[in-house]
């Protein structure tokens, strides 16, 4: 199956914004856990 | 699965394990528990010294069964299977020594009150020592069956150093993950935070040794596939794999979990009681799925224990691992996975840099545990590129598997990521404050990280090259 280069595009920035926007969201909540830490 | 084996040589697969590969975890355990000096950990570490001890019996019963039972098959060597046997003998008497030393010093401490050093100590060497014998003992034991190891090399495109490896790095995570669940629980019985700890590192290492076993298993089903090794069925190996997948999966979980409450714990000083109990209830069904991983990579070559109700798909193209590697092998699948593997070694590169750096006596003016804040960011670049790598990996693996590179770098991503656990655990290092220099040790541990990843990022790219 061939696929545009449009389709090629729209699916590395979704797969790219979903895997980055999971991971720092993770990532924010995890720092918050630790924020009233004296470090 | 059938949980009860149905068979002496499954009983004997089954048990030789523990007394062998367990050993190294229990003692591991037990040299934490020396070098913290924690009573509990030592005591509990005893009490698997005397099982290990009484395991030698049925390990030796099932093996002599098992030995009159394929006396008669042609296909298994009698000088090797003499050999395994004498080996075997003298490791299993060893684990019986080392057993029976643990009883004493744990009987001799209910009249010191406490247990006593130089008793301890001896363990140490016994168990080193069955250790060392039982290594002969397991090598030799898996040649008696494992014939593929001497097929002619020249005719093979993937070579059965692989399979060797494999058999060997499996049961790694495998047996690992039974001492950490039991040190584990023992510890959260016991409220003993030191247990504690030490089982979450062990569930961590499970996890990146989860990698190369992955890695190595996906090598050794090209190498008895292509060319076919007589015996070796592809629909029993793709069983196999499709349930490996779930346990990498598992081991991640596990594995992320774990660390992630390693790190928090140096920042908070304690542990959070409901993630303790999350990531057993993660353990226990990782260790559920490991288990029938094992079971269906036992049958592969060992036709011996299999039943009438093992029989699986005749099928050698059914499978989910077989659907990936078809849906990964198109472009619009593979580039954004690609994509998201770039993202992750600049994640994982820039935070090694950053933290080593600092231990190595760069931004002295901030301390070390503002620079251990980061870490998350590098164990996240981790998470990434082990997920992405194994799709890219399913995408052609047995050219990515047969890249003088590759091996290297799969090796490198383990010593990287384990070296980096030093940094959460090292008590003089989380003192390290602003305007203080490292510890030499350290040092030397950041250095190891900063050259691990940067092998692991080069052997990845000459993949294509060379």
């Amino acid at each position: 199956m061939e696929y545009g280069n449009a389709a090629i595009v729209f699916v590395v920035v979704f797969v790219v914004l979903a895997v980055l926007g999971l991971a720092f969201a993770g990532l924010y909540w995890l720092n918050k856990t630790v924020d009233g830490s004296a470090t | 699965m059938h949980l009860i084996p149905q068979s002496w040589a499954h009983w004997h697969i089954l048990l030789s394990v523990f007394p062998s590969v367990g050993l190294l975890f229990v003692l591991g355990f037990y040299l934490t528990g020396l070098v913290v000096h924690n009573d509990l950990m030592q005591r509990s570490c005893l009490v698997v010294f005397a099982g290990l001890g009484l395991l030698a019996i049925p390990t030796y019963l099932s093996g002599d069964f098992t030995m009159a039972a394929l006396s008669n098959d042609a296909r298994i060597s009698a000088d090797l299977m003499a050999s395994h046997f004498l080996w075997g003998m003298v490791g299993l008497a060893a684990v019986a020594i080392t057993g029976g030393a643990a009883i004493v010093a744990l009987w001799r401490s209910r009249g010191l009150g406490r247990l006593s050093p130089p008793a301890l100590h001896l363990i140490v060497a016994l168990a080193l020592l069955t250790l060392a014998l039982m290594v002969v003992a397991g090598e030799l034991g898996w040649q008696v069956n494992h014939h593929e190891l001497r097929l002619n090399a020249t005719a093979q495109q993937t070579p059965q150093a692989w399979s060797h490896a494999h058999m060997i790095l499996n049961h790694l995570p495998t047996v690992g993950f039974v001492f950490a669940l039991g040190f584990y629980i023992t510890g959260l019985v016991s409220s003993d935070v030191v247990t504690q700890r030490a089982s979450l590192v062990v569930f961590v290492l499970c996890a990146l040794l989860g990698v190369p076993t992955y890695v190595t298993g996906a090598a050794s089903m090209w190498a008895l596939t292509d060319p076919g090794v007589v015996g070796i069925s592809k629909p029993v190996i793709n069983a196999h794999r499709d349930m490996a997948l779930v346990t990498v999966f598992g081991l991640a979980f596990t594995g992320v979990t774990a660390w992630i409450e390693l790190w928090r714990f140096r920042h908070l000083g304690r542990f959070s009681r409901p993630v303790l109990y999350l990531i057993l209830g993660f353990a226990i069904i990782t260790f559920a799925v490991m288990a029938e991983t094992g079971h269906r990579g036992g049958q592969i070559n060992h036709p011996e224990i299999l039943i009438a109700t093992d029989a699986s798909t005749a099928d050698p193209k059914a499978g989910a691992t077989r659907a990936i590697e078809l849906l990964i092998n198109h472009v619009i699948w593979f580039v954004p996975w690609q994509t998201v593997h770039f993202f992750g070694f600049s994640l994982i590169f820039g935070t090694a840099l950053v933290v080593s750096l600092r231990v190595l006596g760069f931004w002295k003016s901030v301390s070390f545990a503002a620079v251990h804040r980061l870490l998350p960011l590098g164990v996240l670049g981790v998470v990434m590129n082990v997920f992405s790598g194994m799709l890219i990996l399913l995408a052609d693996s047995s050219r990515y598997l047969n890249a003088p590179t590759f091996a290297p770098k799969i090796a490198l991503i383990v010593i990287g990521a384990a070296a980096v656990l030093y940094f959460s655990l090292s008590e003089r290092l989380w003192k390290v404050s602003a305007g203080e220099d490292a510890p030499a040790g350290a040092k030397w541990v950041a250095a190891l990280v900063l050259i691990s990843w940067t092998g692991v990022i080069m052997g990845g790219r000459l993949i294509s090259y060379i």
